[in-house]
């Protein structure tokens, strides 16, 4: 393995700095239970580790009682402990039980979870659902960008050289809002999802309908998608039967998967049908 | 490049001078020679090298070396040895949970640490708990029964 350098900046700016000088040849360091993986895996185009560690402006989360900011250094076990969390976001608690392993979860952060852009990542899918948006630090400041439009294929995501992934901000949904999160794998754990699905159903008061639905699928397309067609289908919308076959339907249609070792193109595409269908119904809860 | 750096583990302070990318893992059994933690697939997925980090389990394969100063480390050296077992060490003798043993200083840390934080699990809660620990020889069924049973005592 070739030579690598090594940096502990003391704050954001510092940080940003290095990395945009280092360009391609540089990468920062969260948890690192991908980053080392990559390492051993052989030669990279890499020779440089930015350890984020010291930047305590990007750990710890804040509630304001309508919208809670995930700092993007926190570990998942610590956003799974998190009260708020629970309260408010509770389908990102169950996504991040399914996370690697107990370990893996004490080591790896948020932050790294959504920067890695594996299209089959448990924990980035469930901020698809809530609407979170990414704070970003680089060379040329702050940005903020809305997770759908923050991936650009697998492991590829907009952040430019130089810029750093500080923060991840949500609303709280509406309160009679229910959400599920459904992983499809081999094994109960330590797996990486052969298809997952997250959904949020908010009803619409004292009717039987659906005010708005929210889908979104991993595992089945180059990015992480949410499922337009198939939500507007059951908006404003009595649940029956067939309204949640025909929205199961057009999430099968909309999605683009691929063949390897964990499962086929096929059998990913049937199973985005009846996961889809599956995780409405329980979020809906029979009869109201 | 070297980086010299100091390491806690087990409550002392090891001096020691590691390329960077050098894992937590080979600085404990090659640099200082705490080989009961074990290196199984060096890739996160066996659970063979986890250690405590600031009381919780981590696999030591996944932590650069340079990455672990200023944390406390606890290695299976650290809780127990012959002369005197932790009680987790000696329910998985009493229940025969041990065949092979590889596996074996990396679960006593998970379960310590599960034990620590819950002293009185469900047996739910030790299998979530223990899912990042593979044993290829007991089938987990004494291993878990030992853990339960320390955690009625």
């Amino acid at each position: 393995m070739q030579e690598l350098n090594y940096w502990e900046p003391g704050n954001l700016l510092e940080a940003v700095s290095l990395l945009s000088n280092l360009g391609e040849k540089g990468r920062p360091l969260a948890g690192g239970t991908d980053l080392l993986v990559k390492m051993k895996q052989g030669p990279a185009n890499w020779n440089g580790i930015v350890n984020l560690k010291g930047l305590t402006e990007l750990k710890g989360i804040a509630f304001d009682g309508q919208t809670i900011t995930i700092g993007a250094l926190t570990r998942v076990s610590d956003m799974m402990a998190d009260s708020w969390v629970g309260l408010h976001f509770p389908i990102l608690v169950e996504a991040a039980r399914s996370l690697g392993t107990p370990q893996i979860r004490n080591i790896a952060t948020i932050g790294g979870n959504l920067c890695n852009a594996s299209p089959a990542a448990d924990v980035a899918l469930v901020f698809l659902i809530y609407e979170a948006r990414l704070h970003i630090m680089g060379p040329k400041g702050a940005r903020k960008v809305p997770v759908q439009e923050f991936y650009t294929g697998p492991g590829q995501t907009v952040l430019e050289p130089g810029e750093i992934l500080t923060a991840v901000e949500m609303d709280v949904p509406p309160l009679n809002s229910k959400g599920v999160f459904v992983k499809h794998g081999k094994r109960k754990s330590h797996e990486i999802a052969l298809v997952n699905v997250a959904v949020l159903i908010t009803p619409q008061p004292g009717t039987k309908l659906i005010a708005r639905a929210r889908i979104a699928v991993g595992a089945v397309a180059s990015t992480q998608l949410r499922l337009r067609e198939a939500e507007e289908s059951l908006s404003q919308t009595v649940v029956t039967a067939d309204v949640l076959e025909r929205a199961a339907e057009l999430a099968e249609a909309a999605v683009n998967p691929i063949d390897d070792v964990r499962s086929t193109a096929a059998y990913r595409r049937q199973m985005v049908r009846v996961l889809t269908k599956r995780a409405l119904q329980k979020a809906w809860g029979g009869e109201r | 490049m070297k980086i010299p750096i100091s390491l806690q583990i087990n409550g002392e302070m090891y001096q020691v001078q590691v390329p960077v990318q050098k894992t937590l893992l080979a600085v404990l059994r090659e640099d200082l020679a705490l080989t009961g933690t074990k290196n199984g697939c060096d890739s996160g997925e066996c659970g063979a090298c986890t250690v405590l980090m600031d009381g919780r389990p981590v696999n030591s394969c996944l932590i650069l070396a340079v990455d672990a100063v200023g944390k406390q480390i606890t290695t299976i050296e650290g809780i127990g040895g012959i002369a005197e077992l932790d009680p987790i060490q000696e329910a998985l003798v009493a229940h025969g949970a041990i065949q092979c043993g590889y596996c074996t200083p990396g679960l006593v840390m998970t379960a310590k640490a599960l034990l620590d934080s819950n002293p009185h699990p469900t047996e739910t809660e030790v299998r979530e708990g223990i899912a990042g620990n593979l044993c290829r020889c007991t089938g987990y069924v004494k291993v878990v029964e030992a853990i339960m049973d320390v955690s009625r005592h």
